[in-house]
Parts: structure tokens; sequence; C-alpha cells
């Protein structure tokens, strides 16, 4: 009895193994010829893909195309532009478009179309700032003139990082339901789910070789679990992860201008009822806590020990890019040198409490950063307890962004920038900007620092500008950087670190700018299976 | 004999110590429970704050004698941070369970003393609160509230009330047919000093094994909102931010982040518990003789 039951399990296991076991091996043949991805690199958008509100700023727009983008050398090049010219006063910029493009829906992409993208991003209050345009006209179907209202060199990036969407097809749904001419279409979106993009046949460029990618909005725990489980072909990981391999996956640790720093208030608090927030410190105004900040702050050491040595210490916000000057960098981890400076500032621990004072003045602030940002929140604990040796008193708070908008004006936050548009620079230390939006939160103000970044923004070519960025940078007097009034204690570059399956090829990636995950899409038409596996 | 002894005992591991009689057991239990809470809150305020600051050079380093519960990925030292993090759920727990005690007591008087109107009003709002689940009203009022410490002390204090009002109201009601009390009306007493000088001093075994029975509740509301995000900042050493984030890193295998920080919270409450429940035997007059 009992032997013919364990006959009959044996049996039943063997039948089992049959119908299972040809599933295997089936499911290995399609994976080698295997078309469609699978990504878990996060990077959601909150409102949608609408270029026109901001959409495709940091990586492509993948369902819209550019008129120009920037090629590995980060040098730019034409897109949906065949050539462009700007007039000697700087302020007129003609663009001719190619001819052959068409719209997912076979509709050609024209001028007006342009036109359209151009006015109605002005016209929206998005993160786009278009104030420079004065007026955008089309000469013809395949001419499109931009007057400005000052000469401005970064013009060029607005024109690099806006995608052109379709005049006839731009309804009120449109960020949920995008259109264009990019390399994808869109065919679903499941809300902090997924994304379905299949290719778009009409595409005029190198047609990609995935015909179709699924986007998964995970946790970067899930991410991982998804990855070591064979689920996902790429997951966007933390730092902590990446000393954990899994098999069948490489790490892929791509280099950044994805920085964190953190931002100080430079003015003195200000008599209430000018300001709806609190504006100015009394303690981060004084430029001798900001530089023993810097100084004592070891950037080699928060690279191994927060990012597990997944990045690179950062001195500004636009380090190793084009328009960065080298001279800013400088030796830091030094607290014997930043105990001089506070001693030369006039601050001394009269009252023997372990924090330094300076007239009735303690040297303590508060430190805010974004509590679910398991790196800054790290960040902030680190270098807090690295000053206090030299009687700084950092109190660190998480809140949320809700939270320190409110805040950020009267006290220190970490922050978190990095773009390929200089003119990201300009915002932050501009006097023009105080206290617009998150940029010159600390109300940072140097005319020499204005000058050099208006001379920039007035130049005729983006090289000539470059220079400009530079000195105010540090111009050997003074500058934003360090060396200068330092606004900013810059710490460290975030390198963006993704497992990808062993056999796919993501190309040749360029630096990346803010936002882990997206900006990796930015060479997507380039992805193939690596050649090995190709001819299977 | 023995086998009857033991099944009447409170726990099985006082068989051991057959030479005592139940009332002693108990009291050695909550004093044994006492002394774990009290070393608790001991090593939490007198552990240097030096070993919670960030060493990177022993990051993530599983159990060891140095660091008994390990160290975390900024190299602080898991049992201190669980010391302290437990001590500030013990403070707490200890203000938000006060707060909703009194709260109960307050209710629970006014709604057996001062007629039918406050009953009615007092039990509706005992049958509303009762009637949401606790955590999402808790969360509510935190957020509401900004989050930190405050949010999670009202959070609690709110929320903890209603049953224990409940109870102290049916409690109020029999005593207030007791005969003394009607002799006292009868002598033209008022409603309140009858319900000051007679009604309150019987309350008190409620109010006290009330509290020691909410702080259980308190501190794991306060792990649980915490943990959701809704508590306190994530920097602060609480124990519901310990857990939150040891989450994190289960995955690369560092189970003692949670494990450690977790079954203390579990021993804690548990003596809290005990204490509590012991208390209760020894104030009721229905087992007090036992």
């Amino acid at each position: 009895m009992n032997m013919l039951r364990q006959i009959r399990v044996l049996v039943l296991m063997i039948v089992i193994a049959c119908l299972v076991l040809p599933g295997f091996q089936a499911e290995g043949m399609a994976l080698a010829q295997r078309d469609e991805l699978i990504l878990a690199i996060s990077g959601e958008p909150d409102g949608g893909f609408d270029p026109t509100n901001g959409w495709g700023r940091y990586g492509s727009p993948l369902f819209q195309s550019t008129l120009f983008k920037r090629d590995r050398t980060m040098t730019i090049v034409n897109d949906l532009a065949r050539d462009y010219s700007v007039s000697p006063d700087g302020l007129t910029w003609t663009v001719t478009l190619r001819q052959d493009v068409l719209f997912s829906d076979k509709v050609p992409l024209t001028a007006v179309d342009v036109v359209y993208t151009y006015e109605t991003t002005l016209k929206s209050s998005s993160v786009v700032d278009l104030s420079v345009m004065k007026s955008v006209k089309a000469m013809d179907d395949h001419t499109v003139k931009f007057v400005l209202n000052y000469p401005q060199s970064t013009f060029i990036n607005i024109l690099t990082n806006t995608g052109i969407v379709p005049k006839h097809a731009h309804g009120a749904d449109y960020s949920q339901r995008p259109l264009g001419s990019g390399p994808f279409v869109f065919i679903q979106w499941d809300k902090g789910q997924q994304l379905i993009v299949q290719a778009n046949p009409y595409y005029y460029g190198e047609k990609p070789f995935f015909k179709k990618i699924t986007f998964l909005y995970l946790t970067e725990e899930a991410a991982y679990a998804a990855a070591r489980a064979g689920q996902v072909d790429i997951a966007a990981i933390i730092p902590m992860f990446a000393s954990h391999p899994v098999s069948g996956m490489r790490l892929e640790a791509i280099d950044s201008v994805d920085n964190r720093g953190i931002m100080f208030p430079c003015v003195l608090p200000e008599a209430t009822g000018t300001h709806d927030t609190p504006v100015g410190n009394s303690v981060t105004a004084d430029v001798a806590i900001r530089k023993a900040v810097n100084l004592a702050v070891d950037r080699k050491a928060l690279v191994d020990g927060v990012l597990n040595g997944y990045g690179s210490p950062a001195y500004t916000a636009c380090d190793t890019l084009p328009w960065w000057n080298p001279d800013t960098v400088i030796d830091d981890g030094n607290l014997s040198q930043a105990r001089d400076v506070l001693a030369a500032g006039g601050w001394k621990d009269t009252d023997g409490d372990g924090i330094l004072e300076k007239s009735v003045v303690d040297a303590s602030f508060l430190l805010l950063y974004p509590s679910g940002d398991q790196i800054r929140q790290s960040l902030a604990i680190a270098v807090s307890d690295r000053v206090k040796p030299l009687g700084i008193e950092i109190r660190i708070e998480g809140k949320s962004w809700d939270d320190i908008r409110t805040l950020m004006h009267a006290h220190a936050v970490l922050f978190g920038w990095g773009s390929h548009d200089p003119l990201e620079m300009y915002n932050l230390y501009n006097s023009k900007t105080m206290g617009r939006d998150y940029y010159n939160a600390g109300y940072y103000l140097n005319p020499q620092v204005n000058g050099y970044m208006e001379k920039a923004m007035g130049s005729a070519s983006e090289k000539e500008a470059w220079e400009y960025w530079k000195k105010a940078q540090w111009d050997g007097q003074t500058g934003c950087s360090f060396k200068g009034d330092a606004p900013w204690a810059w710490l460290v570059n975030i390198k963006h670190i993704y497992l990808v399956r062993d056999d796919l090829s993501i190309g040749a990636q360029k630096i990346h700018p803010h936002g882990h995950g997206w900006p990796l899409t930015d060479n997507i038409e380039e992805w193939c299976w690596k050649p090995a596996r190709k001819g299977a | 004999m023995n086998t009857s002894l033991t099944a009447r005992m409170p726990y099985p591991v006082m068989a051991f110590i057959p030479t005592l009689n139940r009332r002693q057991q108990t009291l050695l239990l909550m004093a044994m429970a006492a002394v774990v809470v009290g070393v608790m809150i001991a090593a939490g305020i007198l552990l240097d704050n030096d070993r919670i600051a960030t060493h990177f050079d022993q990051r993530n380093l599983a159990p060891s004698w140095n660091h008994l519960f390990g160290t975390d990925w900024l190299g602080r030292d898991m049992f201190t941070r669980t010391a302290k993090g437990l001590t500030v759920s013990i403070g707490i727990g200890m203000i938000a369970s006060l707060a909703s005690v009194v709260i109960a007591m307050i209710l629970g008087l006014a709604s057996a003393t001062l007629g039918k109107t406050v009953d009615s009003a007092v039990s509706w709002l005992v049958d509303l609160f009762l009637g949401v689940p606790h955590l999402v009203a808790l969360i509510l009022i935190a957020f509401v509230m900004g989050g930190g410490a405050k949010g999670v002390i009202v959070g609690v204090a709110c929320t903890h009330w209603p049953s224990l009002t409940r109870l102290i109201r049916a409690e109020v009601l029999q005593i207030r047919f007791s005969e003394y009390v009607h002799v006292s009306k009868h002598m033209g007493r008022s409603r309140v000093f009858i319900a000051v000088r007679h009604v309150m001093p019987h309350l008190a075994p409620q109010f006290l094994v009330g509290i020691l029975l909410l702080f259980p509740h308190a501190i794991l509301h306060e792990a649980s909102i915490t943990f959701l995000g809704f508590g306190l900042s994530p920097h602060q050493p609480a124990i519901g931010v310990i857990l939150s984030e040891s989450m994190k890193y289960l995955a690369t295998g560092m189970w003692w982040l949670a494990f450690f920080p977790g079954l203390s919270l579990l021993v804690i409450v548990r003596s809290m518990d005990i204490i509590g429940d012991h208390l209760r035997q020894l104030t009721d007059p229905h087992s007090a003789h036992e």
C-alpha cells in the first residue's frame, strides 16, 4: 500500500517535471531574442510627461524630441534642428528644422509646433524659466526665429532641454497621454506602478533596438530585491547595496554632477514684516563659520563612509563640467586650520560649554534635510559630528519639502543640485533669484560674482561664457566658491549606480545630471544586447 | 498538590521557588520587570553620546562584545541607540498615557455625576473615538500637529482614553448607588463634593493600573507611527525610527539592526504589561486576597 503510494508520487513528480522543464527552456530561448526590457530606475514625474511643464529636463524626454542635444563630450549637436545662427547682438536666434520628422500619429512636425511649444512653455508657470524670450515666430514651415529680451549664452540649453509637443494634439490630458516625435511611443502609465512604452515606427533618428520597455516604479529596496530575483534588466540602487553583487548582473557606477551640499543663509536675520517667511541666520551669516565647516569636513571620508566609495568630493555646483574652475579644490579635513579661521573670526568659547560664542551669539545652527532621504540624513549626521570638536553645534532635523520651503531662508539646508546647464549656477548665486523657488535660498550677494555671471550670460559663444563662469567661482580675489565667500559647503558628487544585466549594453554614458535613474535613458536608442547575445 | 499549585501560578517559571506564596511571587515578578525597565532607562541616560557619533571605521559590524547589538551604516553603536531610543519612547509613553488617563478620569467622573445630558454627550464622544481605528486617528492627529514628539504625545493621549472612560463611568455609577453616597446626598452635600471626596478615592487603583496598561500601547503606537514616517524625525534615536530604517538593510543581510531593537521593545513592553497586570491583581478587591 505504502509502496504503491510512493510510486504514485514519483510518477506525478515525473509528469510535473516533463510539463515544467520545457517551459524553462522556452523561456531561456525567448530571453536570448527578447526585444523587450524591464527597468526599475525610478524617476516617475509627478506632473506627467508634458515638456511645457518641465518634463525631460534631466535625461531624455523619451516621447518627444528636442531641437538640439548634447553628445557624449557634452558638445551641442543637432537633433530636430538642421542648423542655427545667432545675430551679432546675440538677440535673435534662427533655427532651421529637419523636414522629414513625423509625430507618432504620422502628422509632420513643423515650425508651428515649435512656436506653439515655446509659447505654451512661456505662459505655463513651470520650473522652466523662459523669461528671457521676447517672442518666437515661424518664418516658414521649417524656420523658427527666437527674439530675446537680452543676450543669453545659455539659451541654447533651453533649446536642448525642451521637447517639442504637437500643436494639434496638445490637450488638457497631454501630460497623462503624451505624443511626440521621440524614439518611443507612450502606451500605458499606471501611476506609482509602471510606465510602458513602445518603439516609435516613424522615428527619424537611429531606431532603438528594443521594441518595448517597461519602467517599474519600485522603492530602492524593492528594485534591489527585484534585481536579485532576476525580474528586471536594470535596477537603480543605492550605495549600500553596491557591495552585495547579484549574479548575472554587473554594477555600473556612472559619474555625475548630482551633488549634495549645505546651503548657508548668508544674511543676518531681518526685522520681521518684510517677508512671509523668516530670512537670515546670525550664525551662518558669519563667513568664518561657513569657511570653518568647509575646511573641517573630510569629503573623501564622506564619499567612502556614506557613499561606500561611489562618489567624489564636491567643491562647486558644477565639478568637472567645462565651466568648472579647478582652482576651487581645497585641502579639506583640516580641523586645525578650521580652528584658526574661527579664532581669527572672533569665535571663542568663553563660558566653557564646548560651544563657541561671538558676543552673545552661540555657534549653533539648524541643518535641515528632507526626511525621506537616507543619504542626505547620513551626510547631515556625519557633518554635524565632524564639526562638534570645533565648538560648532549643528542641530539636524528631517523635514518635508513643504516645511523646508518655509524654513530654508533662515536655516542651513542639505540640498542637491547638478545640471548640464550653467544657468543653474547663475540661479544659485545670483541676487536676482534670492528667495525664488529653491534657488539662492540663502540670499547670497556678491556684486563681483553677479557681474561675472551677467557677462557670461551675455557672451556670444558658450566657450567665451565658460571663462566668466570660472571667474565667478574664483577670480583670485573673490568668488562664490570656498575661497571666496563660501555661501555653500559642497560635500559630494554621487555616482549613480545601476545593476545591469551582464549582456545588456547601455552605450557610453555621459556625466549624469541631478536625478538618479532617468538620466540613464538619455541614449536609450544605443542600447542593445552585447554581440555574443545578439547572434544567439 | 504540586501540579495544581503550578496551574495557579501566574508564570510557570515561579514554580522553581515554591516557598513563596502567590502574593510574594507577584511582587517578585513585578520587581524583576521593574528592574528590566529601570536598567534600560538608566542605560539610555548614562551611556555616552560619543557611542552614537559617526565612526566610519566601524560601519556595519555584526554583534560582538564591543558592540552588543552591532553597529549601523554610520558606525553608530546599536545598543546605545536602542537604549536611548527606548528611553525616549518610555518618556513619550509615560506622558501620553498619563494625559490619556487624566482625560478618561475627568470624562468618566463627569458623565457619571453630572446628569443625563453630559452622560450622553460623553458616551457619544466615546463611541465616536472607538469607531475610528486607533492608528488612523493617531496618524491624522500627528500629521496635523506637524509630527515630532509633540504630535505623537497629543495623538496617543487623544486616542487612548475612550475604553478607560467607559470603565471609570461604570465604576462611578456603581459607587453612586452605594449607601454612603446616598447618606451623604441626603445630608445635603453637593455633587462636586461627593465626586471628589467619596468617589475619587475609589478610582485610585483604576488610575494607576490604567497608566501602566496604557503605557505599552503608547510605546507601540509611538513606534508604529514613527515607523510609518509621521512621528519623530528620522535622526532621533527613537525605536520606531530604528526599526523603520533597518527595513532598508534587511536585504543586505544586516539582521541585527532589526532583531535586537525589536526584541528590546518587546521585552520592555511586556515588562510594563506584567507590572500593570499584577498591580491590578494586588489592588483589585476581587483578587487581592488570593
